[in-house]
Parts: structure tokens; C-alpha cells; sequence
């Protein structure tokens, strides 16, 4: 069944003796939305990506059921994911010294790793160095957007003006109002569903139609409601109605198979940056992309200590090349973004360009996961099965805490994600004891009966927590590679405790029995919601960017990821990241038309 | 039951639990007497011998027995799965495993059937020798009790993944086009 048109064809030999109006280094959500806002304006933008153009759709096979797959998804041998036990106990570099041909990061543990093998990056050739960090990283075109769990929120002013509330970090320089039309803008031209609560903390969206509820959840839903808290199905970055402006994306049909694989989705009903933004601005004429190719240094006029371009290797053949523009645009996502601009060093910018601060690497922070319940919904045992998965994801439980109170222990707060309902997989059978008929009857008549949910908590920014080059050790490619000096703190601790006693108390104000609860902290990096690398502020010394994340040092410097948020929220940011871009590009090309950059 | 899973929240007793497994498992297997791999399974084997193939197929049709509901793990091709993933493997530490796993499972039935091999053991006395090796699952101590967890872990994936799993078993309804309304409920 074919819905979507095939991707346009990349140019073999992009013709470096150019200058570019501007260069784009990385192609997820925030190098996608750079695209598609500056080629919409008319500018002439090269887009380096380090990874492979791929068969995606090849990759991904969203509905090919487990038994016509050799090893029912697992990948060939040779490939070992990273276990939790493997993060905790060890210390980066986590590939060092495995037997294992290929090691992949924990998320090709998921089920489904030989639909990933080809996206996530091979930490062999990857290493990083220092505290345990489980840092998940895709170099393919649209890096992370393949694989994404499509949960799309906005942050509210409970975020943006977070010190304002509470009295700790820093205020963002934007207010919700500022990026309010800006969020408007990705919804429309990339679809979302949802349903509307109007919540002040967490702002709805421009909803196509929602996901369904299962019968669990409703129930949960309900019993939420005397608690004064809100279930609302999952807000995901998908387009149930369709796209009548994008030729390349079809509507959701509900398939499920993102239920049961790292995300990606082969219609690209779910939003990914090749279908939802990068294909879109080729067709423009004004978009040039050119996989296979890592920037390791944003090159510096020495006259003038403005940035002339990006230096890159090819990742097959090691050659190197330049790439000249007027400006430069960072969006390799956080990490590595910072570690970009770091590897820049010169007499104009000796710490690394745009770090007169020294605030590059700094205020790293994300989201805290791990605790989480697990309910048994009794009047369900023994009910027959029904279609419960045909959705991106189940429901989103928003933030409760620190809201009009003032929790004794943390500040800030954490949502929930969660499902229930029957799945392709009874999960319920590993944890079913004995052997038999019984056994077999039990997993049968229980497999739709659970409930279960995860807390996603902020993360406080503290200028503590960074990462910065270290000396010694280089990815495959001879580039110096990130080293880690980052853990949580106490916040985090009593907040995770806090996760588990609020996530019992909701299900049992349901009625729905707590058959288990999750209490241990996943390793630092999880969530894959890194943030806060090269943070925008008003005020040089101590932020990075300005309010269009803009280099406060290099003018036609921008860093347009998830590097540049102030502070986590616990909202998860992929269309926060969108929004801002979108908002700095616009900035951008009108300055840029004015000359200003 | 599935209160079983988290020990604090169970309502039986393991032993008593086990007991009811045992009993519900004798009956429809006293039928069965000394039972072989089919011919059909022999001839795929990659990695067992034929016996130990024959073997690891009834262990797995004890785990997830066909009933009155669904077929279940012969039907399903377990065993062949596992073999199948066993030759394919990059780790000869598994192998290692699994030859050394069967063989606990044989002495263990010498142990305790006066001598017999599993396969010539009656239908309760094979029964008897899973349910020791069930007997520590939370807490395995003894190789055979180490192996219960493997090969029912893998009994599990190899089943619940196969055709028979997920639609004769669990009569699965998605991986399919919705073309109208989604199911499920409206959050209201």
C-alpha cells in the first residue's frame, strides 16, 4: 500500500565553491525547522547531515508482523543493546572492551533493534567518557525524529517564568505569549492530536482529532477527576486528519505497529523532519542536503572572528571539505551541538566559539525517569480482547505539583505517560508464575487488565552539571569526544519518591488495585530529552544565545536545539525545540534580508 | 493470580499454586505417554541433537500446553525457534547454556523418577521434574532451577511472537488499517 510519495532525490556532488546564505549542521526537528522556515524565505541553505540518507521506509517495516521477521525484530548476531545493569555498573565508554561486533544504546533493547540498527549510532565508533550517562544518539537524515515517542506538549509561563514561580535558576527571555503563534504554526503545518483541557500549565494545541481512550484509562480518567487531575489521551505529533500541503506524510490509520517498535512510523503519519519538513523545502529549490557529513569545527573569518562556514569530513571517504555561508546554524541536538561548538576554537574564541561565557556545555539538564505503578483493573480479567494499540500512545497524566502548592521536599514537577489495555505482546506472561494450563489461561484472561504509568520529572539546570572535551579519547573519526561531569541531585531523589506515592495514591483513587510499583531512578540520559548546553539569557556572562538563540558573541551564529533551553520543564520538548526555531529563523531571515547578520 | 507476580500481593501460597499447576497439567497429559520431537522437527534441527530437540519440544508444550482454547507451543514451533536462534547466535556462552541446561533437566529427572530419562518418564512424573525446577523462580539456586528462568523466558517470547500466539491465543485485533473511526473511547 503505497500513501506517500517517494522522498526527492539527493544530490550526489553539492557544489561546495558556493556560499551558502546559510549552513544548517544536523537535520531532526530543530535543523528540519531551520530548513523549512529560511527556504520558505527565500534563502539559499545547505543542510550537513552526518549520517546516512536510509531506506527508511525499509528500515522502519511498521507492520510486519513478529513471525515473518526471522528473529521476531531482534537484529542479527553481533549487535548487543546496552541493559540498565550494564550503565549502572559500568562507566562510559560503555562499548569498551564488549566482544560484540555492534553495541547499540539501551533503546535497541526495546524490542524491534534490527529496526533500528541502522539509525542508532554504533557505540563503537561513538565513545564518550566520564559519569554514567545513557546517551541515545541517531545519525541518520532526521537523526531522533525516526524513532521519536511522538508525545508533543507545549510549556506554559509555569516554565517559562520558573524562577518568577519558585525563586530557583533563571527565568527564560520569552514569555508563552511570545511563542504562543510560533507553537500555532507547528501544529498546522505538522498535525497534532489531542484533546483540550484547558489547563494553564499545560497549554492545548490546534488538535486534529484525538487518540481513543482504553477502557482502563477511562477509568483512570474518571477516578482523576475527584482528585482534581487531568488524564487526556496522548498529545502526539502525528497527523490523524492529514496534511493537505504535504504530499509526502500520510493521515494516521491507527496501525499501531508505533506501539511496539522505537517509534518510527512508515506512512510518516507521525511526525519526522525528512517527511515533515526536509522533503517539503527541497521542493522549494532552495534547500541542498548533504548526508554523511560531520562538522567538527564552525570555521572563523580572522578578520572579522564572524563565522565563514563549517568545517566537515566525509564519514566514508574521511575527506575533508568547507562549507561556506553567511550564516552558520547549530542543530546536531544538544550534546553534540555543544561539543561543535567547543571543538571551534581559534584566537577570536579560544574556549570554543560563542563561549565568551563560558556557559557552553553548562546547565545541562532533562527529564528524570524510572518510578512508576502498575494497576490491575479487576472487572477487566477474563474480557475478550479487543483493539487497544491502534494509537501512538496512551494517555499523559500533566504536572500536579507546584502548582498552587509548595511540595516540602522538591520544587517543580513531573507528568505521567501511561497505558493499558491489551497489546500485540502479553508482557504480563514474564511476570506470571508457574508452568501449564493454568499459566496459559492466566496471561490470556489478564493481558488486557493492566495499567501502567511513568513519571517524566524536570531535571533542575545547575551550571555544575556540563560537559566539556576530553583530551584523550576520539570518536572513529579522530574527533576529540564529549566528556560527562553530571548527576542528579537531591531534587530529583524526593521527586521520584514523590512520583511513586502520587502515582499509588491515583490508581487506588480509581479503584484499580496497585499490583507494582517501579522505584528505582533510570541512569542519568533516559529520557533522551537532553537540554540546556548553550542556554539563552539576556545577559551575555551567563547564557550563551539570546532570545532567537543567537550567539550573544558571533551574530550570524545561531544554535537553534534543545541546547538553548533555559530549563527542562517536564514537558517533553520536541515541539517546544520546533517552535523556538521556527520563531529564530524568522527572526533571522528578517535581519538577514535588512543585512543585519 | 497475576497478584502473583508481586509476591506481597499474593493470595496463595507459591506452594499451593504450584500445586493447583500440577494438578490442572496432569490430566490432559496422561494421554501423551513417552512422547518424541515429530519427525518434521528433527529434520529443521540447526543446533540441538535430535534428543535434546525432542527434549527442550516437550518442556516447552508443558510450559504453554495446548487446551481447549489454543494450540500451544509444539503447534507453535517453539522448540525450532529456539534452535533456530541458538545456531544463529554470536554467543557460545548461550549455547553452553542451553546444551548444560538440558542436561540438569535429565539428570534431575534421574533424580528423582527412579533413573528414567525425562522422555520415558510418565506424564506426572514429568511434571514432577518441571515443577522443582519452577519451584525457584523468584530465587533460582540449583542449574536446573537457573534454567526454568531461560527457557521459559524464552518459551514465552517464542510463543507469544508466533502465529498461534497472537492470534489463535490471544486473539489479537491491531497491526491492522483503521479506516473510520478509531476504536476505544472518547475522553470526556
Amino acid at each position: 500500500m503505497t500513501l506517500v510519495r517517494v522522498a526527492p532525490h539527493l544530490e550526489q556532488d553539492v557544489d561546495l565553491s558556493k556560499t551558502y546564505d546559510a549552513v544548517v549542521v544536523g537535520s531532526g526537528a530543530a535543523g528540519g525547522m531551520a530548513a523549512h522556515v529560511l527556504t520558505t524565505r527565500g534563502l539559499k541553505v545547505l543542510m550537513l547531515e552526518a549520517g546516512k540518507k536510509l531506506p527508511i521506509e525499509q528500515e522502519l517495516r511498521s507492520m510486519q508482523w513478529p513471525y515473518d521477521h526471522p528473529r521476531r525484530g531482534d537484529a542479527p548476531p553481533g549487535y548487543h543493546s546496552l541493559s540498565f545493569n550494564e550503565y549502572t555498573i559500568r562507566t562510559p565508554p560503555y562499548a569498551k572492551n564488549s566482544t560484540a561486533k555492534h553495541v547499540m544504546s539501551y533503546v535497541g533493547g526495546w524490542g524491534g533493534s534490527d529496526y533500528v540498527k541502522n539509525i542508532l549510532v554504533d557505540e563503537k565508533d561513538h565513545p564518550y567518557t566520564g559519569t554514567k550517562y545513557a546517551w541515545v544518539r541517531a545519525r541518520a537524515l532526521g537523526g531522533k525524529t525516526n524513532i521519536w515517542g511522538r508525545l508533543a506538549l507545549r510549556l506554559s509561563d509555569y516554565d517559562f517564568k520558573a524562577k518568577t514561580h519558585d525563586g530557583y535558576g533563571d527565568d527564560w527571555p520569552i514569555s508563552y505569549a511570545d511563542l504562543q503563534p510560533y507553537y500555532d504554526k507547528v501544529d498546522l503545518y505538522l498535525g497534532i492530536s489531542g484533546v483540550k483541557e484547558n489547563l494553564p500549565h499545560l497549554p492545548d494545541s490546534l488538535f486534529q482529532r484525538p487518540n481513543k481512550l482504553t477502557s482502563s484509562e477511562v477509568k483512570l480518567r474518571e477516578g482523576l477527576k475527584k482528585m482534581g487531575r487531568v488524564l487526556t489521551p496522548y498529545r502526539a505529533g502525528v497527523t490523524t486528519d492529514g496534511l493537505k500541503h504535504n504530499r509526502y506524510r500520510s493521515k494516521c490509520y491507527g496501525r499501531g505497529a508505533c506501539d511496539r517498535r522505537p517509534g518510527g512510523c512508515d506512512i510518516h503519519a507521525a511526525f519526522d523532519s525528512p517527511t515533515g519538513l526536509i522533503y517539503p523545502a527541497m521542493d522549494t529549490g532552495n534547500l541542498t542536503v548533504r548526508p554523511n557529513s560531520i562538522a567538527h569545527e564552525v570555521l572563523v573569518d580572522k578578520n572579522t572572528g564572524r563565522a565563514r562556514g563549517v568545517a566537515f569530513l566525509d564519514s566514508a571517504t574521511r575527506k575533508s571539505y568547507e562549507a561556506k555561508a553567511k550564516v552558520v546554524i547549530v542543530a546536531a541536538s544538544t550534546l553534540e551541538s555543544a561539543r561543535l561548538l567547543l571543538l571551534s576554537r581559534s584566537p577570536q574564541h579560544p574556549n570554543g566559539i560563542g563561549n565568551s561565557s563560558g556557559h557552553v556545555g553548562h546547565n545541562f539538564c532533562e527529564h528524570v525517569m524510572g518510578p512508576g505503578v502498575t494497576g490491575l483493573v479487576k472487572d477487566l480479567v477474563g474480557k475478550p480482547s479487543t483493539l487497544d494499540d491502534g494509537r501512538p500512545g496512551g494517555f499523559y497524566i500533566p504536572r500536579f505539583r507546584n502548582l498552587k502548592d509548595r511540595q516540602p521536599g522538591f520544587v517543580r514537577g513531573y507528568g505521567f505517560e501511561g497505558g493499558g489495555g491489551f497489546s500485540i505482546f502479553p508482557g504480563n506472561a514474564f511476570g506470571t508464575p508457574g508452568f501449564g494450563a493454568q499459566f496459559k489461561r492466566e496471561v490470556r484472561d489478564h493481558a488486557g487488565a493492566f495499567i501502567g504509568m511513568g513519571g517524566f520529572g524536570e531535571v533542575l539546570s545547575r551550571y555544575e552539571n556540563y560537559v566539556d572535551l576530553d583530551p584523550d579519547t576520539k570518536d572513529a573519526w579522530g574527533i576529540p569526544t564529549l566528556r560527562f561531569h553530571y548527576q542528579f541531585g537531591d531534587n530529583e531523589r524526593k521527586m521520584c519518591e514523590d512520583m511513586v506515592v502520587a502515582g499509588r495514591e491515583m490508581l487506588e483513587a480509581a479503584g484499580i488495585e496497585v499490583i507494582g510499583t517501579d522505584e528505582k531512578m533510570l541512569t542519568e540520559g533516559w529520557s533522551i530529552h537532553e537540554l540546556g548546553t548553550a542556554r539563552m539569557g539576556s545577559d551575555p556572562k551567563t547564557s550563551v544565545l539570546n532570545q532567537f538563540q543567537q550567539s550573544h558573541d558571533v551574530k550570524n551564529l545561531f544554535v537553534v536545539d534543545g541546547s538553548s533551553h533555559v530549563s527542562a520543564s517536564c514537558q517533553n520538548p520536541t515541539w517546544t525545540i520546533m517552535a523556538l526555531a521556527w520563531r529564530s529563523c524568522e527572526y533571522l531571515a528578517d535581519e538577514f534580508k535588512k543585512g543585519n547578520v | 493470580m497475576t497478584d502473583a507476580t508481586h509476591p506481597e500481593g499474593e493470595s496463595l501460597s507459591r506452594r499451593e499454586m504450584l500445586e493447583v499447576t500440577a494438578a490442572a497439567l496432569a490430566a490432559p497429559l496422561v494421554k501423551l505417554g513417552p512422547a518424541a520431537a515429530p519427525p518434521a522437527l528433527q529434520a529443521v534441527s540447526k543446533f540441538f541433537t535430535a534428543p535434546e530437540l525432542a527434549l527442550l519440544d516437550e518442556l516447552a508444550e508443558l510450559i504453554i500446553p495446548a487446551d481447549a482454547h489454543s494450540p500451544g507451543a509444539r503447534a507453535a514451533g517453539v522448540a525450532a525457534y529456539i534452535d533456530f536462534r541458538l545456531s544463529d547466535s554470536a554467543e557460545p556462552e548461550q549455547q553452553t547454556k542451553w546444551r548444560s541446561g538440558l542436561a540438569a533437566v535429565e539428570a534431575l529427572s534421574k533424580e528423582l523418577n527412579n533413573g528414567q530419562a525425562f522422555l520415558q518418564a510418565s506424564a506426572d512424573q514429568r511434571v514432577a521434574v518441571l515443577t522443582r525446577m519452577a519451584a525457584g523462580e523468584h530465587d533460582p539456586k540449583t542449574p536446573a532451577e537457573h534454567f526454568f528462568q531461560d527457557l521459559k523466558g524464552w518459551t514465552v517470547r517464542a510463543y507469544y511472537t508466533s502465529k498461534v500466539g497472537i492470534h489463535a491465543d490471544q486473539e489479537y485485533k491491531g497491526n491492522v488499517y483503521q479506516r473510520g473511526d478509531y476504536a476505544g473511547f472518547d475522553a470526556t
